[in-house]
């Protein structure tokens, strides 16, 4: 495969859901960041070929987001576009699908990210109501509308959260922090632990603030425009263990774990990276944050997603022949605190290398120093279409800054599959 | 058949053609009207013809109405109603000639056109976006002679025909099959052959004319008596409240429409001539016509000698993000431009957007946008702190403060950030360009774009030629204004330019006025009678009394006693006083209501001189400044100075502009009320211009 560089990339702050995001729909965010990427690079919009963005809660209004992106950011109509969804991988997905893209000849310049807005994610009636709202409109005499208007319940007029049926699983039947309940008994992560580890990555980013700054743009929000964002707001300030302890267990009540406070966030953001071949970057005078050593995704048993980034950091390292040590700095997309510490101990246990690694040796120990460096999604939130394009480029930016060659980037997928990118810099 | 009307035969029908051989363009000039006369006399002949399409062989152009020119020429009420009945006469004999008729649009149809258009059975029309049907005769202080007044009514109804005779509205072809202007709409690409194809259907009685149906408001408005004259009373009150009785062209429509919508029969024809008539000899209707030419010229005028292609701007940039910047982005945005807005202040970026926003709900609001546009065109703006983006602007504007040491700063970054071929035009109202240039290591790029606020609706720019400016430059930031729907002036780089060192005086006489007895309120009166679309005090109030305070102080410098600032803006200023955006100026406004403020400007007291010499000193100070901008050639001519004043300052079009007025009232005449002036008021402000002078002195004119 050819070498792909990342030349820069740049985000919208990360808002929790129905917070200052509300009123902005993904469209937006990602025109946005789309924009924001050309003027920081000065790059001229025609010379892009195409844009992919992540996204899993598409737009209802905005069908193929990413061409409806392209167009509202000043790329000509003559481009292309298009939308991925690996789930909570669509980040990763709308990168490495530009990097296939570009080794294939098929683009030189694609402008790759995510958009995610779960504020607007819509509320739907169910069935039956759906069913009947249909034959009412269909209805022609006087009689047939009063007939089916008396069919209605007050339950027709109570919608779900399309939400909430979206972080469900259907292939086990268990939602997103349900899998990390398992996940967290499977290893048995304690409460503690969890805890320690969310309040840690609350700390890890408030102490960050000034270095997230270069990777974020200030977004100035309809009507009045007269409130700039321009910092994540999710996370706490004054986050401490005892506030942490506080919660109850969300996903099991009775004997869980798994808590608001070490969960990531529901959350609206974009990112946007610039992506070419390394040669052309250099021959354009560019510089480049970094290049794609390898990537891959795999998948495993949905009921216990939370362990994907074991499974393909495995993977990864095997394929490209590059030991656990000699990677720099770790980026794990902290869905949940459990998922990740579990995921974390896999890669070193012995147990876990005989039954699921070829070779059966443990991969190797991640020194918590060089993991989630300036915090994570607990403390930022986690827009799930977007995750993955932040953590390639906040681990670039964190590598450039430390003057370190590789970095390994990777998230469990709802669903059951990891997905994980070898970063390089010279 | 001779000249330009040419009659084939297919099928049985007759396909009679207008083509000019002159130009490129078909006009209903009295000769091809003489033309379609005889060729109507032969065709009432025809008995082998089973009906008649009526097309032209322009591409673009159906009929673009009568020759103006020919307007323009009558000079009396006989002359004019002979016109409008020869020309009604000739649309009769196509009306009553014995088999239907068609009228295939394709392109535009006006005037002159679109009444000949009515008076055939059928009109059908392209999709083309070059139809364009309407009568706008009224924005040339007349109305539709030619049998338009009494047809269109009894066609589409009195409420559907006010917008096209009363306001002058122009109609795409989707539009005008809504209204009924129209009865069918073909594709552009098979039109020749669907027009015949319809023609055919007519001739064999297969077609029908489809009425719209009405609702129970239009029945009662248009097919009662009492209706209607609700609504024509309503719609006088209208006309009055917009044009303050300055334009007689509406009232003359709408007082024929009371005698003459409802009543069938021929005597209406007639009426509509004597109406035209009227109207037709009218210094308004003569001045108009001279507005419109003078528009039109201006449009495409060649000001420089240089030839581009075309202004090269893919992306403008924009630094200071103030009400002008932000309306600047607004406006490149919604032309399709990327705009990318610097300034050193967040909130300042986030206002630019709101004003942006606003401007672009309400067009969306009055439906010359479409919704989803709103979004589509806010996302062409993208706003930083920092200079990020600029480098690859093909034009970069700036507004920021206006103070000359901020401004060279300012260009002095930009011109080592942007490569030699980027422009840098600055917006400054004031203060040198040259000056600016001089900070910069690329002078040649560098010019002045000067915009009037509000920059969505003002139509002039002030395009300045700097000392160094190249006429490439020039020549781009021309075509680039032209592509933003602006008409552009070229003045020299002089202080005020040419529009604010006109206006500013007049403001400045306004406040010393405040000061002799009259109220603002009087004065107002007063410029508002005589056709300014907003008084001098409240139109201080609305620029803002600081910023006017500001130039009316760089003016003084530059030019001295005569510009000496009136004493009362000095007190305004320092009473804090800062006009609307504050609430309070000379005025103090509450919503859409304004008072006088009695803190500065009770005007108590009566006046000592009389208003017709207050309005004189307020329009006369215009004019002998106007003469030494033409005498120090800041502009080439007094017809630049008509367009500027009436586009930027929106000096009223039916009087010609400002130095047609000027020439009106006659130089001599002028130079004896400012020596009187210089007596009875000040002997500094009303100093004869030299070139007043020599021009009263030979009894010339401005506009030689």
């Amino acid at each position: 495969m050819k070498k792909i560089a990342i030349v820069q990339g740049v985000r919208t702050p990360f808002v929790k859901a129905w917070t200052s995001f509300q009123k902005v729909p993904a469209q937006k965010l990602g025109a946005l960041v789309v924009a924001e990427i050309l003027q920081r690079t000065e790059f001229k919009p025609k010379d892009v070929d195409e844009v992919i963005m992540g996204c899993v809660g598409q737009p209802i209004d905005a069908a193929n987001v990413a061409r409806v992106i392209a167009l509202m950011a000043g790329i000509p109509k003559d481009k292309r576009a298009y939308t991925v969804n690996r789930n909570c991988a669509s980040g990763f997905e709308a990168v490495t699908s530009a990097a296939e893209k570009i080794n294939a000849g098929l683009d030189d310049v694609v402008i790759a990210g995510g958009a995610e807005s779960m504020s607007s994610a819509p509320l739907v009636y169910s069935e039956q109501a759906t069913g009947l709202f249909f034959k009412l409109q269909r209805a022609k005499t006087l009689s047939q509308r009063l007939g089916l208007m008396l069919q209605f319940r007050p339950k027709h007029f109570a919608p779900q959260s399309a939400l909430q049926m979206a972080l469900t699983d259907p292939s086990c039947g268990l939602n997103m922090g349900q899998t990390a309940e398992v996940v967290a008994k499977k290893f048995g992560i304690s409460r503690l632990r969890q805890d320690d580890f969310a309040l840690e990555s609350h700390k890890r980013v408030i102490a960050a603030r000034a270095k997230l700054s270069e990777e974020i743009m200030t977004v100035f929000t309809p009507p009045a425009f007269d409130k700039p964002v321009t910092e994540d707001n999710g996370v706490r300030e004054g986050q401490s263990m005892e506030q942490l302890g506080k919660l109850k267990p969300v996903f099991d009540r009775r004997s869980g774990t798994v808590t608001a406070g070490n969960s990531s966030q529901i959350t609206d953001g974009a990112c946007a990276i610039l992506m070419m071949e390394e040669t052309k970057a250099k021959a354009l005078g560019l510089p480049v944050l970094g290049t794609i050593r390898g990537y891959d995704y795999t998948g495993l048993e949905p009921s216990e997603m939370g362990l994907g980034p074991a499974f393909v950091m495995e993977r990864v390292l095997r394929k490209t022949g590059v030991p656990l040590k000699e990677i720099d700095l770790f980026e794990i997309n902290e869905a949940f605190a459990a998922q990740v510490l579990a995921s974390v101990e896999a890669l070193a246990s012995k147990k876990f290398a005989e039954e699921h690694f070829p070779g059966g040796l443990p991969v190797g120990e991640i020194d918590p120093a060089r993991l989630n460096v300036n915090g994570g999604g607990i403390a930022l939130g986690h827009p799930v279409g977007v995750t993955g394009a932040r953590l390639v480029l906040t681990c670039l930016l964190e590598m450039k800054r430390r003057g370190l060659k590789k970095g390994l980037v990777s998230l469990c997928v709802g669903g059951g599959q990891g997905g994980a990118i070898l970063l390089e810099r010279e | 058949m001779s000249g330009a009307w040419k009659l084939t035969l297919r099928e049985g029908i007759g396909i009679f053609t207008f083509d000019n051989p002159d130009s490129d363009v078909n006009v209903l000039t009295s000769e091809h009207l003489a033309a379609l006369d005889a060729a109507l006399d032969e065709l009432a002949g025809r008995t082998d013809l089973a009906a008649l399409l009526l097309t032209s062989a322009k591409p673009r152009i159906f009929v673009a109405g009568a020759d103006i020119r020919e307007i323009e020429k009558i000079h009396t009420k006989e002359d004019a109603f002979a016109k409008a009945e020869r020309g009604k006469a000739i649309l009769a004999k196509l009306e009553n000639l014995k088999y239907p008729t068609v009228c295939a649009i394709n392109g535009a149809c006006l005037g002159g056109g679109f009444e000949l258009a009515l008076a055939c059975s059928f009109r059908v029309a392209s999709f083309s976006p070059n139809v364009k049907i309407g009568l706008p005769e009224v924005n040339l202080g007349i109305l539709p002679g030619f049998g338009g007044s009494i047809r269109l009514p009894r066609l589409v109804g009195l409420l559907g025909a006010m917008p096209l005779i009363l306001a002058g509205k122009i109609v795409g072809p989707e539009e005008a099959l809504k209204f009924g202007l129209v009865d069918r709409l073909f594709s552009e690409k098979t039109f020749t052959e669907d027009a015949f194809a319809f023609t055919k259907a007519v001739a064999d009685g297969r077609e029908e004319r489809r009425e719209p149906k009405k609702n129970w408001m239009k029945r009662f408005f248009e097919d009662t008596p009492p209706g209607r004259a609700i609504a024509l009373s309503k719609a006088k009150k209208d006309v009055l409240r917009k044009t303050k009785g300055h334009y007689p062209a509406p009232l003359e429509i709408l007082r024929l429409f009371g005698r003459t919508y409802g009543k069938g029969g021929s005597a209406s024809y007639r009426l509509e001539s004597e109406h035209f008539a009227r109207l037709g000899t009218t210094d308004v209707s003569k001045n108009l016509i001279r507005a419109f030419f003078l528009s039109e010229k201006y449009k495409k005028f060649r000001w420089t000698k240089a030839t581009v292609a075309s202004d090269g701007v893919e992306k403008c940039g924009v630094v200071g993000a103030g009400v002008m910047g932000g309306g600047i982005a607004q406006l490149a945005s919604h032309r399709g431009i990327p705009v990318r807005v610097k300034d050193l202040n967040e909130k300042a970026l986030g206002g630019a957007l709101k004003e942006a926003f606003g401007l672009y709900k309400d067009a969306a609001k009055r439906k010359k946008i479409k919704k989803c546009e709103i979004e589509n065109k806010m996302s062409l703006i993208s706003v930083g702190l920092t200079n990020d983006g600029l480098k690859g602007c093909d034009i970069v504007i700036e507004a920021v403060l206006e103070d000359i040491g901020v401004k060279q700063k300012v260009f002095r970054e930009l011109d080592a950030l942007t490569a030699p071929s980027t422009l840098l035009a600055s917006n400054t109202s004031s203060l040198s360009v040259t000056k600016m240039a001089e900070a910069c290591a690329h002078p040649e790029r560098v010019v002045g774009l000067h915009f009037f606020n509000p920059v969505n609706r003002m139509p002039l720019v002030e395009v300045i030629r700097g000392e160094k400016s190249s006429e490439e430059a020039l020549e781009r930031t021309i075509l680039f204004s032209r592509r933003l729907g602006k008409t552009v002036i070229l003045v020299a780089d002089r202080p005020g330019f040419l529009v604010n060192r006109l206006l500013l005086p007049y403001l400045n006489e306004a406040a010393y006025l405040l000061r002799e007895g009259f109220s603002a309120e009087r004065i107002d009166g007063v410029a508002e009678r005589f056709g300014m679309p907003m008084g001098p005090v409240e139109l201080a109030d609305q620029v803002g009394i600081d910023v006017g305070y500001k130039v009316a102080h760089i003016l003084q410098e530059a030019f001295g006693a005569r510009m000496k600032v009136a004493p009362i803006l000095e007190d305004a200023k320092n009473l804090g006083l800062l006009g609307k955006k504050s609430g309070k100026g000379f005025y103090a406004y509450d919503g859409k209501k304004r008072t006088p403020n009695p803190a500065i400007a009770g005007g108590s007291g009566s006046a000592r001189i009389s208003e017709e010499d207050a309005l004189k000193r307020m329009i006369y100070i215009m004019i002998n400044e106007a003469a030494r901008c033409i005498d120090e050639k800041v502009v080439d001519s007094a017809a630049t100075v008509d367009v500027g004043m009436m586009m930027g300052a929106g000096f009223p079009p039916f009087r010609g502009g400002l130095l047609a007025y000027a020439d009106s009232v006659g130089a001599p005449a002028i130079l004896k009320d400012l020596e009187r002036f210089q007596k009875e008021a000040d002997a500094a402000r009303f100093e004869p211009a030299p070139y007043l002078r020599a021009l009263a002195a030979r009894d010339g004119k401005f506009h030689a």
